[in-house]
């Protein structure tokens, strides 16, 4: 009989061991952001917690975790409980526990949150009415209701009163507010365009003509007449404004802060509130569901740290759309030329095997490229060229959604090369010479037999580029994605697609807000959501990928050879 | 036409064909050979921004004029030349200053600072934009001198000069018009003003003196006749309410070291924040005073910068930031000298001044030397006429030209882009382009001597707040940080993801196999930024509070599954197409989670055993023995020892035993024998250990004090990165191996293992190294995760647990704040180019190396 070492057993479970660990930590990962991402809207119960030296403070609790106190660091513990906590810690191994309250707040006390450890807590409540109120500026705020307020004049002072009071005020004054913001973007943007453009004509002017000429004076008359034109269409537009605000700022709510502080908000300054330890299942999921549409569809406030991240949805989308139309063409030309149209030899094997390799070059290395090439050669031409009067404030000359496009369409050619290759060469010969022999040209023979076959192909390596590109950051760190871009790269003024602005993107703002951000702790939920968020949009694109290629490959090996050779 | 012979439809088609043919051939050709082109552009270009680091430099001589008689019979003292290179100043001994149009060489004006007695010390400069003059008297007097360009109003000007054409400037009054491109008229005039007198007490006249300015602080030092050395130091505050200056003046002085036989001292310098203050006598002697208190003045060192006999410090100026002495002697040498701090001084301030910088040697005497005043160069005046243009911190030569005669005082450019010279006869100039003086491919890559540095060192440091900041562009801990993250990430990555694609290949079920694979698969499209992210937000606090128990799983994961392979076996029912084979995976797994169990329940065993307590206190040299930290290489060690001794001795003795023994009793001899090896490993690790640890404490090299974000969580993660790219391309190498040669070795009798081993895994060796090629080259270029979780400090420190700073993630941190063709822009792009070269190269090896294994096994 064979000894049993022979059978490796134990060897064998030594691969099966690496396999499983590669599994658990894939599976681990996945859960673990799902579970981040997922829970973070999620509202929280709001917890008064009252501490052994007589602090008060009320919040959200983000997270526990154990530690080691040391006896002189012992928080929250007046002087003569010192002794007792500390031999009760000590008895307890040394371990203690500690939370994390988000307490907000921040411009009446200053932080955003606070470490509250068990061994010091006094009594720990869930009042009924603890509003979670989420703010446009300052982070959130927690309260009790006191009382709503009418041009100053308290109208309901029962905190069921004043919740109801606001309930039914809130959404008129959110559509004011809104139409604020939409005059202000809008109406005001196109005011100050039109200033600009204005300005940049007679810049353009000076440059051609110079200051002395006739032409620059009319012009210079010109601009003054239209400027004033506009001041007055803006102090309009201002005086609507205003009135909107006025109204709004009829509306007030007082509360009061668990310790004790009054606070008197603005019912325009309240992005969302509600009262977390009353809401039942179905309220907590609206929370939940306003929460995810508030991000995928707004805009972001204090620093990306709260609000949406529509803006980085819509750059990232944008410059992987503009990333397929440069990638999908010249790489399907490319792998045509090289597989239909190169006569095979050794040139043709080493450009290759180069573009093969290509995919293998760090991604950086295309950041500096498009840098480079793109921004500074280029992008700086075009300025000199087309924008003299803007400058020295580069155009072209730096960052932006083209150059970005560019880099990454340069960054996943051989993705789509290589796919399309692959799938040229699976068009079996017969085929093709099945197509010669019926008479048919070389192109007739790619455009209506090769091409077709070879689809699901070219589509596989189309989105495979995409999801390369759109969880791919380092060169865009170089090219023109940013934390904040003021306007979106498309709309709705001429030429319509902005290619020149910088923009955001949700690779980036994971970056940003994960190591730049002001308030990390307070910015992590939205890095979680985030990462969820595009793990999410790039597995998706992943599988669409996996199950295109078999869809139409299943779809051409029934229908294709009859259906399209009459054609 | 068409309407009066209507050719052949059949014709017409065929025409209409071939334009379409011939179209789209040309685009199909011109496009995919237009993308190529474009896919080389990248090296192309990467190459284009780098090649001018490393072009020489060039100096071209635009002028040469004769001087006036004046000049000749009592030279000038210092001359220095304005920013454009039109005029020239030049401060003669007599306390005079004239100011001459460069080209010409023509005497604009010529002014007397000071009435009465000419000074009998002086120390001007171009960068200080004047400076101190001593006195007879023993008064001491700050002079400003430059050459000021204004821009002046056309209109303003006489009929003759407004149409002057541009480029072609024309003497106006007592200074220079020139016409500037876009129009502007700039009018460039002398610019003096001396300020009130100080008077040293008791007064004696002045031999030497200098003076340095650090922010609003004022210090003048003097030699005097009478052997002393007087400090003044004089720190102006303006009161932000009534703008009055008010002037605290400290002053000190102390008698010079009498020197037998020795004339006066021949220099006198100022450091540039005044702490130190340095006399030189001719024959190269030279004190070292503390200044840092003025009141208090103390010799700390003496040395000789000239031991050879009968040699001369010929010439002696600080380099920018007043730090750095550049000392000419009549030898033709330039060198460099500063203070550094080493542990073994011997001084009373811990420090001595060091020989750092031997500049390339001329062939006569140096006479003049002239330093810049925005970079490290400086240019040196031979007695030969030669004059060498050099930059200190990397000792390169930048230039060389010849003036045919000595020249007496040499003045470098402002800007750098030019220097001026006087001979006996003449005015000189040249147009310097100084293309990278500050980069050499030795400065890239080996030690260079930075100042303060105790020794050369490595350093990568671009960008300080400073001016007269010294650019440190090393780029070997850049490469460093590379290597080191690629190693960490290979070690844990390479071996888990080749152990798993075996699996996978040779001994998962098909079905179970067509599922996992996508799945790792799936990990390779991960956006690393995501897994950067967790390593530095999530996975790095974790750890620093699991790294006992995250080091133990390294011992307890393999000893788990060892441990389930062998109860595994011994459980009864293992028959060909055994009832229980089905449930081995499953069973794999519970032993994983095992494994990270008992790691739970190791870890503070061995923290408590091995590394006295507390692993970070241990890790720091706090406490402990290096005995723990040599468990680290020592167990890997002995268990291969153990695994070979156990293979050559115990494993020939149990299959004569075993003959005739039952599946059960051998299968528990298995058990016995491997929990015994397990011991017998785990001691001889903990033997070894012990007697290394007596001789050596390893902590400090490649374990050493903990940070936060460091090599093991970069070499976790990325390795997490790396492994779908080696397992995918490794399991395709191991399961393309022909069918046939595994039908053969199981038909000839081998078990599946050794099949695997024997057969698959020898076969597919070549792909395996292409896939481990092809990771590397993934893990040097990864820049995300390494930007988030490797800390980024350029350190060279193999410690795992300390971070790094790789190529990619310096070019991520630093290429949006370069300037456009700076030295350091180029660097940068230099930096991508080994990057791409490198990963080009291994994946090029890699390609052909899987290339040819398949066509190997085509053969097969």
């Amino acid at each position: 009989m064979t000894p049993l070492f022979a059978h490796g057993e134990t060897m064998v479970w030594l691969t099966g061991g690496a396999l499983a660990l590669c599994l658990l930590m894939i599976v681990g990962l996945v859960v673990l952001v799902i579970g981040f991402g997922g829970g973070t809207f999620w509202p929280a119960p709001v917890v008064r917690v009252e501490t052994l030296d007589g602090s008060v403070c009320m919040g959200e609790v983000t997270r526990d975790e154990g530690y080691r106190p040391e006896r002189s660091l012992l928080e929250g513990v007046p002087a003569d409980a010192l002794d007792r906590t500390w031999a009760a810690i000590r008895e307890g191994g040394g371990e203690a526990k500690r939370r994390l309250v988000r307490t907000g707040n921040f411009d009446l006390e200053g932080t955003h949150f606070r470490w509250i450890a068990d061994y010091a807590v006094k009594d720990e409540t869930r009042p009924e009415w603890a509003l979670v109120i989420e703010r446009l500026s300052w982070g959130r705020f927690y309260g009790e209701p006191k009382a709503f307020l009418v041009d100053g004049k308290p109208v309901a002072e029962a905190p069921a009163d004043v919740w109801r009071a606001f309930e039914e005020r809130h959404a008129e004054v959110r559509d004011r507010y809104e139409e604020r913001r939409r005059l202000e973007r809008e109406e005001i943007g196109d005011i100050n365009r039109k200033i600009e453009e204005a300005r940049l004509e007679l810049r353009r002017t000076e440059i051609r003509r110079g200051k002395d000429s006739p032409e620059w004076k009319r012009q210079q008359a010109e601009t003054e007449r239209s400027a004033a034109e506009l001041n007055a269409a803006f102090r309009a537009v201002r005086e609507r404004i205003d009135a909107l605000n006025r109204e709004n700022a009829r509306y007030e709510l007082a509360l009061v802060t668990a310790k004790g502080a009054e606070k008197t908000i603005p019912l325009a300054e309240v992005v969302r509130a509600y009262p977390s330890n009353r809401l039942g299942f179905g309220e907590k999921l609206g929370v939940y569901v306003a929460r995810w549409g508030e991000y995928i569809w707004d805009e972001p406030r204090e620093a990306n740290s709260e609000g949406g991240v529509f803006p980085a949805i819509f750059g990232t989308v944008a410059m992987t759309l503009i990333m397929a139309v440069f990638v999908v063409p010249f790489g399907v030309l490319a792998a045509l030329y090289l597989r239909e149209y190169a006569r095979a030899g050794p040139i043709v094997s080493v450009v290759r095997i180069a573009i093969n390799n290509l995919a293998g070059v760090p991604s950086i290395v295309f950041g500096v490229f498009g840098l480079g090439f793109f921004c500074y050669i280029i992008g700086g031409g075009i300025d000199g060229l087309f924008y003299g009067e803007r400058l020295p404030n580069p155009t072209f000359g730096t960052g932006g959604l083209l150059w970005a496009s560019l880099t990454l369409a340069l960054l996943t050619l051989p993705v789509v090369i290589v796919a399309t290759e692959e799938a040229l060469a699976a068009v079996p010969r017969s085929m093709r010479e099945g197509s010669f022999a019926c008479g048919a040209s070389k192109w007739q023979t790619i455009r209506r037999i090769v091409l077709p076959r070879a689809m699901p192909g070219i589509m596989t390596g189309t989105i495979l580029a995409i999801a390369r590109g759109a969880g791919e950051v380092a060169p865009l760190m170089l090219v023109g994605a940013v934390k904040l871009a003021p306007e979106l790269p498309v709309d709705g003024h001429f030429p319509f697609v902005h290619a020149e602005r910088s923009f955001m993107h949700l690779g980036f703002h994971i970056y940003d807000l994960g190591f730049q951000s002001q308030n990390s702790e307070a910015a992590k939920p939205m890095v979680y959501t985030t990462t969820l968020l595009l793990i999410g949009i790039i597995l998706v694109l992943n599988f669409v990928a996996v199950a295109v290629r078999t869809r139409l490959r299943r779809r051409l090996e029934g229908v294709l050879p009859q259906a399209r050779t009459h054609a | 036409m068409s309407q009066t012979s209507p050719p052949p439809p059949r014709r017409r088609r065929r025409r209409s064909v071939f334009v379409i043919e011939r179209i789209s051939r040309c685009l199909i050709t011109a496009g995919g050979l237009g993308t190529i082109v474009a896919v080389s552009l990248v090296f192309v270009f990467l190459a284009a921004v780098v090649v001018p680091l490393f072009l020489p430099s060039s100096a071209k001589e635009v002028a040469n004029e004769p001087v006036a008689n004046a000049w000749r019979d009592t030279p000038p003292s210092e001359i220095a030349v304005d920013d454009y290179m039109r005029v020239g100043w030049a401060c003669f001994p007599d306390g005079s200053v004239e100011c001459f149009r460069l080209d010409t060489a023509e005497s604009l004006v010529r002014r007397r600072l000071f009435d009465g007695p000419p000074p009998t010390a002086a120390s001007v400069s171009a960068r200080e934009e004047g400076g101190v003059f001593g006195f007879p008297d023993g008064t001491l007097r700050f002079a400003t001198i430059r050459a000021a360009a204004r821009a002046v109003d056309p209109a303003s000007l006489p009929e003759e000069l407004r149409g002057i054409p541009a480029g072609s400037p024309v003497r106006h009054g007592d200074g220079i018009l020139e016409r500037l491109p876009d129009g502007q008229m700039r009018h460039t005039v002398l610019d003096t003003r001396v300020e009130e007198p100080i008077r040293i007490e008791p007064p004696s006249k002045v031999l030497l003196v200098d003076s340095s300015r650090h922010g609003d602080t004022v210090r003048v030092a003097a030699v005097t006749e009478d052997g002393r050395l007087v400090l003044e130091s004089a720190r102006e505050r303006p009161n932000m309410l009534t703008g009055e200056v008010t002037r605290v003046v400290t002053s000190g002085e102390m008698r010079l070291p009498q020197l037998q036989g020795r004339e006066p001292p021949s220099h006198l310098l100022v450091s540039g924040i005044g702490d130190s203050t340095y006399v030189v006598w001719a024959d190269g002697f030279a004190v070292r005073i503390d200044s840092r208190d003025v009141s208090a003045p103390e010799v700390v060192e003496k040395l000789d910068l000239l031991p050879e006999p009968r040699v001369r410090v010929t010439s002696l100026r600080f380099m920018i930031g007043r730090t750095t002495l550049a000392v000419g002697d009549s030898m033709g040498r330039v060198r460099g000298w500063f203070r550094i701090k080493p542990h073994d001084a011997g001084t009373k301030d811990g420090a001595i001044l060091a020989m750092a910088h031997d500049l390339e040697r001329g062939n006569a005497a140096v006479t003049a030397i002239s330093t810049s005043q925005r970079s490290r160069m400086l240019a040196a005046a031979y007695e030969d006429g030669t004059l060498r243009v050099f930059e200190m911190t990397t000792e390169k030569t930048v230039a060389e030209v010849a003036a045919g005669s000595p020249l007496g005082r040499i003045a470098l450019a402002p800007k750098d882009d030019g220097i001026a010279g006087m001979t006996a006869q003449g005015l000189l100039s040249w147009r310097l382009h100084a293309r990278h003086p500050d980069v050499t491919l030795s400065a890239l890559f080996l030690p260079v001597w930075y100042e303060g540095y105790p020794a050369p060192t490595h350093a990568w440091q671009s960008s300080s707040g400073t001016d007269d900041f010294e650019a440190k562009f090393g780029l070997w801990p850049l490469v460093f940080g590379t290597m080191k993250a690629t190693f960490y990430s290979m070690l844990f990555g390479a071996p888990l993801a080749i152990l798993a694609a075996i699996f996978t290949s040779e001994f998962l079920a098909g079905r179970t196999k067509a599922r996992v694979k996508p799945v790792i698969e799936t990990m390779a499209s991960l956006p690393s930024v995501v897994l950067g992210f967790l390593a530095a937000i999530v996975i790095a606090p974790a750890v620093e509070d699991f790294v006992p128990e995250l080091l133990s799983c390294f011992v307890t994961l393999p000893f788990a599954m060892l441990l389930g392979a062998n109860l595994w076996q011994s459980l009864p029912g293992q028959g060909r197409r055994g009832s229980i084979r089905a449930w081995r995976v499953p069973f794999l797994f519970v032993m994983t989670v095992a494994g990270i169990g008992l790691a739970l329940i190791v870890g503070p065993v061995a923290e408590r055993v091995l590394f006295a307590g507390d692993l970070k206190l241990w890790l720091d040299g706090q406490r402990g023995t290096g005995t723990g930290a040599w468990m680290f290489p020592m167990l890997p060690v002995s268990a291969v020892i153990v695994g070979i001794a156990m293979s050559h001795f115990v494993n020939p003795a149990l299959r004569r035993i075993s003959r005739d023994w039952g599946a059960g009793a051998m299968a528990r001899a298995e058990l016995v024998k491997f929990l015994v090896g397990f011991a017998a490993a785990v001691g001889l690790a903990l033997l070894l250990s012990w007697l290394h640890g007596l001789a050596w404490d390893p902590r400090g090299s490649f374990v050493g004090t903990y940070v936060q974000r460091n090599a093991l969580i970069v070499g976790f993660v990325m390795g997490f990165a790396i492994i779908p790219i080696i397992y995918t391309i490794s399991e395709d190498a191991l399961s393309g191996v022909p069918e046939h040669l595994r039908a053969a070795s199981l038909g000839a009798g081998a078990t599946q293992w050794q099949t695997a081993i024997r057969i698959i895994l020898p076969t597919a060796m070549s792909g395996i190294f292409s896939a481990l090629m092809v990771g590397f080259g993934r893990a040097v270029g990864e820049t995300m995760i390494v930007l988030m979780a490797a800390g980024n400090t350029p350190v060279l420190d193999w410690n795992i647990f300390n971070g790094f700073r790789t190529l990619s993630a310096n070019i991520a941190v630093e290429m949006p704040e370069a300037v456009k063709d700076s030295t350091h822009y180029r660097t940068l792009f230099l930096a991508a180019l080994v990057l791409f070269a490198l990963t080009f190269v291994v994946n090029t090896v890699a390609e052909i190396v899987r290339l040819r294994v398949r066509k190997r096994a085509y053969e097969l």
